[in-house]
């Protein structure tokens, strides 16, 4: 089991350095620089120039990204180059704030769905099964702008509930953060709930056909107890990938909500640096994201396997 | 709901045939330059503005990447902010005016290349420190010189620069400008003290101190009191920017009353927010951007002056504005000025869709049965894509086939823009009629994106950049417009209208003849009702 964790981080390790090469290579490859992107239209050659050089950006590709890896790996994210500000004391507060925005929707969104998929299973093609798989299609069928703006219609500009503006400062509590963070909160887990909720839905009822399954109910156990105790265990390793992709989602694909509700996340910081292709921005982010992808897929590994009492037994 | 309002109701209102007053006062006071002393004109409108209260703005306009350089500021949010915090050298006032503001007034030689101007004595920035003439010589070498600075271009002229006393500057043109104190206006030129250079913190003599910014988030300005040097300005005890980039949650927000003024409504959306009897909607007519599909002139096909036409006529520029704008922007007519602007060629006949006389060119171009490329992208314009759709249908019903390569917008300028024959683009508005015509379209400039050379135009500008006569330079900016119309390659079919939306407490928020949110100086001009 330890051998398996040190090798999964590893690899994890890996993947994050490939990942700051091909961010790299990406904005190499994107039209335009810092430079060109900063000054906008009306920029001549000769101020082009003199920005370029005032960042450094006439230097050789390899020789800026090497610069920028050893400023990493000695916990120097560097400073931004549209702003001047370093980057960790930019990405910091943001990073709080997508986490907390993420934590709290998935506060919502796992018990929720995981419970919604167990009582569907239960009552397969009953009246609860039917009005979730119909409300869940709803939710993943619009947009999630378009989620938000009837949330801001309805709680905000109709019943005057909560704020349309998820702008949090500093001298909130935490009561008054959480109002301020409901609607966005909603929206994603309106968002992220049908996925998870069919998945174990339908591991759980594919589960129902096997022998074993078969064999508790003839032992007389009613269909609740034969969900919960005997298939819930054996499907745990699929829910729980799908639990963890979602919670990834939660944090690096919020963009858009982040956007209408205006909420000051990472992933706008991400967007608006990549437009300006302020690139230790970008990377910082970048790092970020794959890191938040890599730890919680890692994560789901061990816990499935945890989980899994076959799984658990072929590992030991 | 059963009281009109006053400034927002939608076409003709007071705020219009106030603004068209002025725009016909000055005409017929005549548009008086060098020489002339210019005090600040008070922005209040009617009663003396109140004091107080926390003005909450809710804006478009720039991201977490902004920075308040001035050499760096590029759209709307850094504007506010920075002419909230900071003061620029001239502003322009009531009718496109040039009026002192810290450069308090000037005057020049005959010649029109030897200024001076007088800086105004008793303004203190927030450090405390007095402003004086080295402050004003070193905030415009910030723009001169090696600077990534945009106004490097439009200060090149300027050969010397040299303090004759502790509050006179005296700067010499390579060649004469009358309209020097119109350059001197640009929102980048703001005014900070000398060998200043702590741009996360500016210190300026503007109304407002910094408080707090997080770029791409918010901005907290605190007022300065009773201290501030311009009458009846500087009315909020504070001031709170809010990033808000996406024009529905912005609208929301006014509606709600979480925010008390937004930028950029939507016109498609703009008129049900005229009718909610909390809001106040200010339009300010055609100063905004000139939304253009550019032609190559000097190669490819629209080499020939005869397709520019067919194109010109083929453009059904009330349709555009009806449909893609609501009704919510200006005539375009084949012009880089606006009809606010002075020297503006009022008298030349508007051009309107008319498809046999695109037809008529079009052949006579020996073009027919040819297909025409236009690329196009949200990148140059958000709406360049509509915009182009139904140039496309026009042209059709002309017997033309347009077809439209739409791109990504990410790269446009760089990768498009002047280098096909035929693209989407737009122009801003620039501070003079010579700074306009020769940056777009004298031979030789940079941004001549059209490649249209034309030596009398060059003469004719040159010629009316010293002309101190102002009829006779009248004639020769008309002369100059009529050559673009007839022969150059951009089309232009609309100007854009910005449209501001406020609380109806909120007042002193009239439209200008330059930017929207009163000239980006609400936070100094506004107060609560």
């Amino acid at each position: 089991m330890f051998k398996a964790i040190v090798s999964r981080l590893a690899l994890g390790m890996v993947t994050l350095l490939a990942v700051t090469m091909l961010i790299f290579a990406a904005t190499e490859v994107l039209p335009g620089d810092v430079a060109t992107a900063v000054l906008g239209q009306g920029a001549t050659q000769a101020t082009v120039a003199q920005y370029r050089k005032q960042l450094g950006l006439d230097q050789p590709a390899p020789i800026r990204y090497w610069r920028w890896l050893s400023g990493t790996l000695h916990g120097n994210f560097g400073t931004s180059m549209t702003n001047q500000l370093p980057v960790a004391q930019e990405v910091a507060p943001r990073l709080r704030n997508t986490l907390f925005l993420a934590a709290f929707s998935a506060l919502i969104a796992v018990p929720l769905s995981i419970a919604l998929g167990l009582l569907s299973a239960i009552h397969e093609n009953g009246l609860i099964d039917r009005g979730t798989n119909v409300l869940a299609v709803f939710a993943i069928s619009f947009p999630d702008f378009f989620i938000a703006y009837i949330l801001i219609y309805i709680f905000s500009s109709r019943l005057g509930l909560f704020p349309s503006l998820a702008t949090l400062s500093s001298g909130m509590s935490l009561a008054q953060r959480i109002h301020h963070i409901i609607l966005p909160a909603v929206a994603l887990t309106a968002l992220v709930t049908a996925h998870m909720m069919r998945t174990t839905r339908n591991t759980i009822l594919s589960e129902m056909s096997k022998p074993y399954i078969e064999t508790a109910f003839l032992k007389g156990f009613g269909r609740i107890r034969v969900i919960v105790r005997h298939a819930l265990p054996n499907v745990w390793a699929p829910i729980i990938t799908v639990v963890a992709l979602n919670l990834a989602y939660l944090v690096v694909g919020v963009v858009v909500i982040e956007v209408v509700f205006v909420y000051p996340g990472i992933g706008q910081l991400m967007v608006d640096a990549v437009s300006k292709r302020d690139l230790p921005v970008v990377q910082a982010c970048g790092l970020i994201f794959s890191a938040v992808f890599v730890s919680l897929n890692t994560l789901s590994d061990m816990l499935a396997l945890y989980a899994n009492p076959r799984l658990r037994r072929g590992a030991r | 709901m059963n009281q009109p309002k006053i400034t927002s109701m939608k076409a003709d209102d007071i705020q219009t045939a106030r603004r068209d007053f002025m725009v016909q006062a000055l005409k017929a006071a005549g548009f008086a330059v060098g020489g002339s002393f210019f005090p600040v004109s008070a922005f209040a409108q009617g009663p003396t503005p109140k004091r107080g209260g926390v003005l909450k703005l809710g804006l478009q306009g720039g991201s977490a990447s902004d920075s308040l350089d001035p050499r760096l500021i590029n759209d709307s949010i850094m504007m506010v902010a920075a002419y909230a915090l900071m003061n620029g050298l001239v502003q322009i006032g009531p009718g496109g005016k040039a009026e002192g503001e810290l450069l308090e007034s000037w005057e020049s030689d005959d010649t029109a290349k030897k200024w001076t101007f007088n800086v105004r004595k008793g303004i203190k920035f927030t450090s405390g420190k007095l402003l004086d003439a080295d402050d004003i010589i070193y905030s415009i070498n910030l723009h001169r010189g090696k600077t990534v600075s945009p106004d490097r271009g439009i200060l090149k002229p300027i050969q010397s620069m040299t303090k004759v006393g502790s509050h006179q500057i005296q700067i010499e043109l390579d060649a004469g400008n009358v309209d020097f104190p119109y350059v001197l206006s640009d929102y980048h030129l703001l005014v900070v003290p000398n060998g200043f250079t702590n741009w996360t913190k500016p210190d300026g003599t503007g109304a407002f101190e910094l408080e707090s910014f997080t770029p791409g988030v918010r901005i907290n300005l605190k007022g300065k009191g009773d201290g501030y040097w311009k009458p009846n300005c500087g009315n909020f005890d504070a001031v709170q920017i809010l990033y808000i980039n996406d024009t529905g949650t912005r609208t929301a927000a006014l509606r709600s009353g979480e925010i008390d003024g937004a930028n950029r409504l939507d016109p498609r959306t703009v008129d049900f927010l005229i009718r909610d009897p909390q809001l106040t909607v200010v339009r300010t007519r055609g100063t905004g951007s000139r939304f253009c599909f550019e032609m190559d002139t000097s190669s490819g096909p629209f080499k020939d002056p005869n397709l520019r036409l067919a194109m010109k006529y083929g453009i059904n520029r009330e349709q555009i504005i009806k449909t893609v704008f609501n009704g919510y922007a200006t005539l375009g007519n084949d012009d880089i000025l606006d009809p606010q602007m002075p020297f503006y060629d009022h008298a030349l006949p508007q051009r309107h869709y008319d498809p046999e006389k695109a037809k008529f060119y079009f052949a006579k171009a020996g073009a027919a049965g040819r297909n025409i490329e236009l690329v196009t992208s949200t990148g140059a314009y958000t709406q360049a894509v509509d915009c182009a759709e139904l140039f496309q249908q026009s042209l059709a019903s002309a017997g033309i086939k347009l077809n439209i390569k739409r791109v990504a917008g990410d790269g446009y300028w760089s990768t498009v823009w002047m280098k096909v024959p035929f693209c989407a683009s737009y122009w801003g508005r620039r501070p003079t009629a010579d700074i306009a015509l020769t940056t777009a379209l004298q031979s030789d400039s940079n941004y001549n994106d059209t490649h249209w050379k034309n030596p009398k135009f060059d003469q004719l500008l040159a010629q009316a950049r010293v002309e101190r006569d102002e009829a006779k330079r009248a004639q020769l900016y008309d002369e100059c417009q009529k050559m673009v119309y007839d022969d150059g390659g951009i089309l232009c079919f609309a100007i854009g209208d910005y449209l501001d939306g406020y609380s109806k407490r909120v007042l002193g928020n009239a439209p200008t003849a330059r930017y929207d949110m009163s000239d980006d100086r609400i936070c100094e001009t506004g107060w609560f009702a």
